[in-house]
Parts: C-alpha cells; structure tokens; sequence
C-alpha cells in the first residue's frame, strides 16, 4: 500500500510543555483518517509540523515522499491545508483572499472557484472581517479543495459551520476519496469523523492510544442493552457475564451495558422468556471518552491499538 | 507534477503586499511631500537672517547638532529641520511601522500560516515583503523630491540643483530601506511586534544622537557607524550624489536582511 503520511517517533516538546511524543503513524493513500482528541491532545501540533510550519524536536516525517523542511515548497504545491484557526487580512474580500491564495499556487479557474464558493453558499464579494466565524472557514474550505490536491490536512475543518454545510462539507470530504485524494482531518467530535472516516487514531496528551478502523472501533464499542422479561428477573445473574457491565433490574426490565459480543448476554437471557429487547447503536463517543478521560479509569481492554 | 512556470506566481506577494498599501501609502507620501514642501516655502521669509541672526544666539553645540549654523543658504535652510528632521522622521517611521507589521505583526497576528503552507518559500516571503517596503520608501522619496520641485521657484530655492535635490530624496529613500530591512529582520528572526518596534526605534534614535552629537561627545568614529550619516552627513543638497554613502545605507540594508531571512527560515513559526 502507498504510504502518503509517514510519521517515525515525531516529537515535539515546547520548554517543558510536551507537545507531542513519538507519534509513530502511517496515513494510506486514498484514505479518509481521522485524526482525534481533546484540545491541547497535540493535533494542531502534529498538522504544524507536517507543513513545516514548526520542526520536530525528534523523529521524522515524511509527506508525500517527500521531507517537510527541506521540499517544503514542492510539498505545499501538493497539499492543501485548512489550518485550526484560518486567518487572513479582514479588508480583503472572499473573492480577492481566494485569488490571491490559489495565484500562489499557479491559478484556479474562476469557474472552479465560483462553483465551491456557490455550493458552500459562500459570498465571494464579502469582506473576511464581516464574515462570521462559519464563512470565513467556509473560504478557509475553499482555498484548500480548490487545486484538487493529492492530500488534504484539514484541521478541525467542521468548527463554526452549521449542521447543513457540515452535510456538503463531509460530502465534499467523500468525493475527495471518489476522487483517489487522501484526505487527514483532525476534530475532537467522534461522530463527525466516523462518517466519513476509514481510519481513526485517538490522540491524548501528546501520544496516539488507539488506532483502529471506524468499524473495528464500532465492533469494540460499548452498547447500551434493555431487555424486558414477562416476570421479575434477578441481576446477580447477568451482572457477572462476560463483557456485561453495569447490570441493574428495575422490575421486569433489565438495563446494562455490553462491551463488544452480545452472545453470554442473549444465551443467559433465553433462560428466561423475553417480551421486549433494545440494543442501541454502539456509541462511539462513550467508547471516545474512555480513552479522553485515560487509562487510569479502566478500560484497559480499549487500550489495546489495533487488533 | 510539472513544474509550473515560476515567472507568473514569482512576484504574487511583493504585488499583493504593494497592493495592500494601496491606500495608506499615497496618504503618508502626500503627507511627508506636503509638509515638506510646506516648510520649504517659507525659506525666503527666513532667508533675510532673521532667523539665523536669532539662532546665533543658540549654544554652539546644538547649533552644530542642529545644522543651525547657515540658514541663510537654501541648503542649509532645507539641510536644517526639514532633510535634517522632519523628512527623515516620516520616512523612518513609515519604514519601522510597515517593517514590523511585515513579518512579526503579521505572525503574531496568525496571519502567516496561510501564505506559508502554499509554495512560497519563508525567504521569498521576506524578501518580497522588503521589495514592496522599498518600493513604499521610494514612492515617498519621489513624491517628496516632485514636491520640492514644485514649490523651488516659489520658494526661492535655485540655488540647490534639482540633481542635487534628488541626490538628497535618493539618500531619504535608501535611509528608510536602512531602518525598514532593520525591522524586518529582526521580525524574521524574533516574531514578535514589540521588541521589533522597541529595537528598531531605539536603534533609529541611539543613531540619530550619534550623528547629531558624536563631537560633543568627544568620539567622531561614532558618528561613521549612523545611516543618518550617511543620508546627510554628505551634503547631497550641496555637493550632489554621494554614491559611497548610498552604497552603505544599501549594505546596511542587506544585512539585517539577510541575517534575519537565515533565522526566519529555520525557526518555528508562532501561532
């Protein structure tokens, strides 16, 4: 497989503030990945040192085959990037920032231009600094797709924009893909990333503690589980199942949480006769903030990268 | 990928940095021109020795700091507080302001992450931005030089040539590329607005006093190591082209560039 990123024990320590320490990752070609954690978990900081935006103070990185620093100018003609914080001068309008951004890079055509503008509802004759949050990373959106890069570094590219363009902005995201781009996007929000993601890697205090495909994640996740019996049941007989946590009987139902197959829980429920059964959908924000809140909180079974 | 040809895109950021200033440039030329001009055209009150008679009664010293000394003569009068003072000051405060906010206000401010992740090398950047500063001091010192033009047969003052006159807007030029590649260097080497400002304006004072006062202090040599100097030191205004002197204020330009663009290329940018 075609290794677009490839990241060997980067670190990056700021004074005595680490901010990050031996990421080792590769991205494929032709994936959507994920990029996850809490503010301040060492996202922006891993993106900053994939543009050479900032230098590692250990390990290497390799974008697109080539070295950050010293392709740096080959590279960005490469890649397109929606920083964290997307800051342009406030008196340029949308239309002159996007035109003199892409003129750096050779040209866009009008059309091109006109066109992403048109379907993120973006108005190219308004000046940056009376534009809200949300449009003004809707031109941060635009300046980054618009050559059509190999690969896209999108960092927290959903933040500020409302629940409609985020729709046309994950669209965009899988048409990238359609399209043979790679496309790595950071956020702190689980299920705007599973969405669209292949590959996801959760990011905490600076080191990467999983890293997983969407649906292995999913597979892995914590369920919520209520089943109703036609009489009262007792819970010492679930609570100890395997992969069964917090069982509690509330008369004839049962609620309880199943980490990953439901099979001991169903075999030990037939015992009984079974009016009613709920299982939601695995939630992976749950299974998200397990690995947010570390792992001196349990859970070591979600620690586990990989599989 | 084919590589591009680099003559379309080569200049975007000198072209769009001119162009960001395109309205607070021609406000600050035709300020600088007027005032100059304006002072200039009361030379022929002055020119009867009222004013030198009251300035004999000056110390000495200021009077030599001050270039007091002969404001009868046209060069003198002009040499005195206009190119002696109020040109120099414009000029320099244009070159500090717009200098720091090229590399450092524009960093603090985030504004460089953008520009910096698209193919644009960190030198090109800097450089470029210099090439619209230098274009910003020239288009100040050719507004100031067409100013003095205009009012030199009103204002009685023929007896400066108008080679001469451009000697002197020449050096007023290369004086603001001094103290504007000084700003930002030290913008490519520190990125932060502050201490670019603080260290560009005290340069630019420390050295206005070594030129003004460097024989009241008893140390001639100080005044060598001054762009002040050698924007003036020469008489442009009596004596025309002074190319060693241009020649130094460029070189003195080109160092701090150049030291700053190597620093600016190797560090992390701030957020």
């Amino acid at each position: 497989m075609d290794t677009v990123i490839e990241l060997d024990r980067l670190t990056k320590n700021y004074g005595r503030r680490r901010g990050l320490s031996g990421l080792t990752l590769d991205i494929h070609r032709g994936e959507v990945f994920g990029f996850l954690g809490p503010n301040g978990a060492g996202k922006s900081t891993t993106i900053r040192l994939l543009l050479d935006l900032i230098r590692p103070t250990e390990g290497t990185a390799r974008v697109l085959g080539l070295d950050p620093h010293a392709d740096a100018v080959r590279l960005h003609r490469r890649v397109g990037y929606l920083p964290g914080d997307f800051v342009v001068p406030g008196r340029w309008t949308a239309g002159e920032c996007l035109e003199y951004l892409t003129s750096l890079r050779g040209g866009v055509s009008r059309a091109r231009l006109t066109a992403l503008a048109g379907r993120l509802d973006l108005d190219l004759g308004a000046r940056i600094r009376s534009l809200s949050k949300g449009n003004r990373q809707k031109v941060g959106i635009v300046q980054a797709f618009a050559h059509e890069p190999e690969l896209l570094i999108l960092d927290e590219p959903t933040s500020g924009l409302d629940p409609l363009v985020q729709q046309t902005f994950l669209r965009m995201v899988t048409e990238a893909r359609a399209a043979g781009q790679t496309v790595f996007m950071s956020s702190h929000i689980m299920s705007e990333v599973e969405r669209v993601a292949d590959r996801v890697g959760i990011i905490r205090e600076g080191r990467l503690v999983t890293l997983d495909t969407v649906a292995a994640l999913r597979e892995h996740a914590v369920r919520r589980v209520r089943l109703t019996f036609d009489r009262p049941v007792p819970a010492e007989g679930f609570a100890h199942l395997p992969g069964v946590v917090d069982a509690s009987t509330q008369g004839t139902t049962l609620h309880c949480r199943v980490e990953g197959s439901p099979d001991a829980l169903l075999k030990a429920a037939a015992r009984h006769t079974v009016t009613d059964l709920l299982s939601e959908e695995p939630d992976l924000e749950e299974l998200f903030f397990t690995y947010y809140e570390g792992a001196e909180n349990g859970h070591e079974a979600g620690l586990t990268p990989g599989r | 990928m084919a590589t591009k040809p680099a003559s379309p895109q080569a200049a975007r950021i000198f072209a769009r940095a001119v162009r960001d200033q395109r309205r607070s440039l021609p406000a600050w030329a035709a300020a600088t021109a007027a005032l100059g001009a304006l002072y200039a055209s009361f030379y022929p009150q002055l020119a009867d020795g009222a004013m030198a008679d009251m300035m004999a009664d000056f110390p000495g010293p200021l009077r030599d700091a001050f270039r007091l000394d002969d404001l009868s003569s046209a060069a003198g009068y002009l040499g005195s507080s206009i190119f002696g003072l109020l040109l120099p000051l414009l000029m320099v405060v244009y070159a500090i302001a717009t200098g720091t906010r090229a590399i450092a206000g524009d960093e603090e401010d985030g504004l460089l992450d953008v520009p910096l992740a698209h193919p644009v090398a960190r030198t090109r950047l800097l450089g470029q931005r210099f090439a619209a500063l230098a274009t910003g001091t020239a288009v100040i010192a050719a507004t100031v030089f067409l100013a003095m033009l205009a009012v030199r047969g009103a204002a009685e003052l023929e007896s400066v040539s108008v080679a001469e006159f451009a000697a002197q807007c020449l050096n007023l030029a290369l004086l603001g590329c001094c103290f504007g590649a000084l700003a930002v260097g030290l913008g490519g080497a520190l990125g932060r607005r502050t201490p670019v400002l603080a260290g560009t304006a005290a340069v630019a004072v420390v050295t206005y006093v070594f030129d003004r006062f460097s024989g009241q202090l008893g140390a001639d040599w100080l005044r060598h190591l001054s762009p002040f100097h050698h924007y003036l030191g020469g008489e442009p205004l009596r004596t025309g082209f002074q190319w060693a002197d241009a020649g130094i204020l460029l070189g003195a330009s080109l160092v701090p560039l150049a030291a700053g663009a190597a620093r600016f290329a190797n560090r992390d940018l701030g957020t």
